[in-house]
């Protein structure tokens, strides 16, 4: 099930509500419901209009006054246009702003490329849907692997 | 005896600077890479660019690489594809950088902005750090200001333009040894081993700028 708002596609799949309908990420929500398992994507602009673009996700999400979702294991994930995952951003817990496209927390937050090469850890997060930037305000632990391609030079 | 005795010495120096103006001083260490390189960046804060897969890291930044370690108050960089290098960062403000060649000795370079960059073309793989801005690297042997200094880490060299070098070459330790033992000589000990009354004492010597 899709619903297109702005470019922006609300999937929500197996989720559980009492009156809590996907269609809220950019309106007002029911705020007696409570969802989990639920995604929102939103897909690349033409040519590439087929494509993901990045897919937010949850295990529970709590609706709040105000368009906020109270979101436990908060998962971004961001796509390459040649269908490959490319960054995924985790974090157990964050509030999603769904009328501004704003997600943030105080708390731990992960941030990985999907091969495992790249990792960065920090504490109290901002991301911006709009521009996908992502502002870690503590603590930032970055790793990254790279693997040998030996010694030469020009 | 005295006088060609200084003329050599100064000659022999001034050359040397020469040299170490018109090519690439090999004074900083060849990397090794292992198998995995492992790089760690940590920082305050941090911003990132999850299209542009840009991050920039603010205030008391740290970089752990297993050639060198760089602190810096911002860093920029841009994020490797999947599997790939660190292939672009900018270090801004009070760069400080040190690594340890394979011998053991500390390089130390400073300078307010550092630009990495990691290229591989037609199969030659090209690794630089530029140094600009009151830039300043330190090696065992010499102290190197340049406006910019470029660090080759792939041949290990250093390459400075409108430089200045001051040597560090301790005459009085590297000649002691090549000499009769101290308790058989006159000589004080503090001194030189070189003949009473030509250069004593000298520990540095700076090369002019120009002599390009």
């Amino acid at each position: 099930m899709k619903i297109k708002l702005n470019n922006t596609f609300l999937v929500l799949s197996a989720f559980m509500a009492l009156n809590f309908i996907a269609a809220t990420v950019r309106a007002q929500p029911n705020t007696t419901g409570h969802a989990s398992d639920f995604s929102s994507v939103e897909y690349f602009e033409p040519p590439h209009q087929q494509l993901m673009k990045f897919r937010l996700s949850g295990a529970e999400a709590q609706p709040q006054a105000g368009g906020l979702l109270v979101i436990n294991q908060f998962k971004l994930e961001m796509f390459n246009t040649n269908c490959t995952p490319g960054l995924i951003v985790k974090a157990p817990n964050c509030i999603y702003d769904t009328i501004h496209g704003v997600a943030s927390s105080p708390g731990h937050l992960q941030l990985e490329s999907a091969d495992g090469s790249s990792h960065v850890e920090g504490d109290g997060f901002l991301w911006l849907q709009a521009s996908h930037n992502l502002y870690i305000s503590n603590n930032v632990q970055s790793v990254f692997v790279t693997a040998s391609k030996g010694k030469t030079g020009s | 005896m005295k006088i060609i005795y200084l003329m050599t010495l100064l000659v022999l120096v001034i050359d040397g600077g020469r040299l170490q103006a018109q090519t690439n001083v090999s004074a900083m260490p060849k990397p090794t890479r292992a198998t995995n390189a492992v790089t760690h960046i940590s920082s305050v804060s941090a911003e990132f660019d999850l299209v542009a897969r840009r991050a920039v890291y603010r205030s008391n930044v740290r970089v752990d690489d297993p050639q060198m370690k760089l602190t810096c108050e911002q860093l920029t960089a841009d994020l490797p594809q999947s599997g790939g290098h660190v292939d672009h960062l900018v270090a801004l403000t009070n760069v400080v950088m040190d690594s340890v060649d394979e011998k053991g000795q500390t390089n130390h370079a400073t300078s307010d902005m550092a630009v990495y960059d990691y290229k591989v073309q037609n199969g030659v793989t090209n690794e630089t750090i530029t140094l600009t801005g009151n830039a300043m690297a330190e090696t065992a042997q010499v102290i190197l200001w340049g406006e910019p200094i470029l660090y080759d880490r792939i041949k290990g060299t250093l390459t400075a333009t409108n430089q200045h070098m001051i040597f560090k070459q301790n005459l009085t330790t590297a000649l002691v040894n090549t000499n009769a033992p101290v308790a058989q000589t006159n000589l004080p000990v503090a001194k030189t081993n070189f003949p009473p009354g030509t250069i004593q004492n000298i520990d540095r010597m700076t090369v002019p700028s120009n002599t390009q």
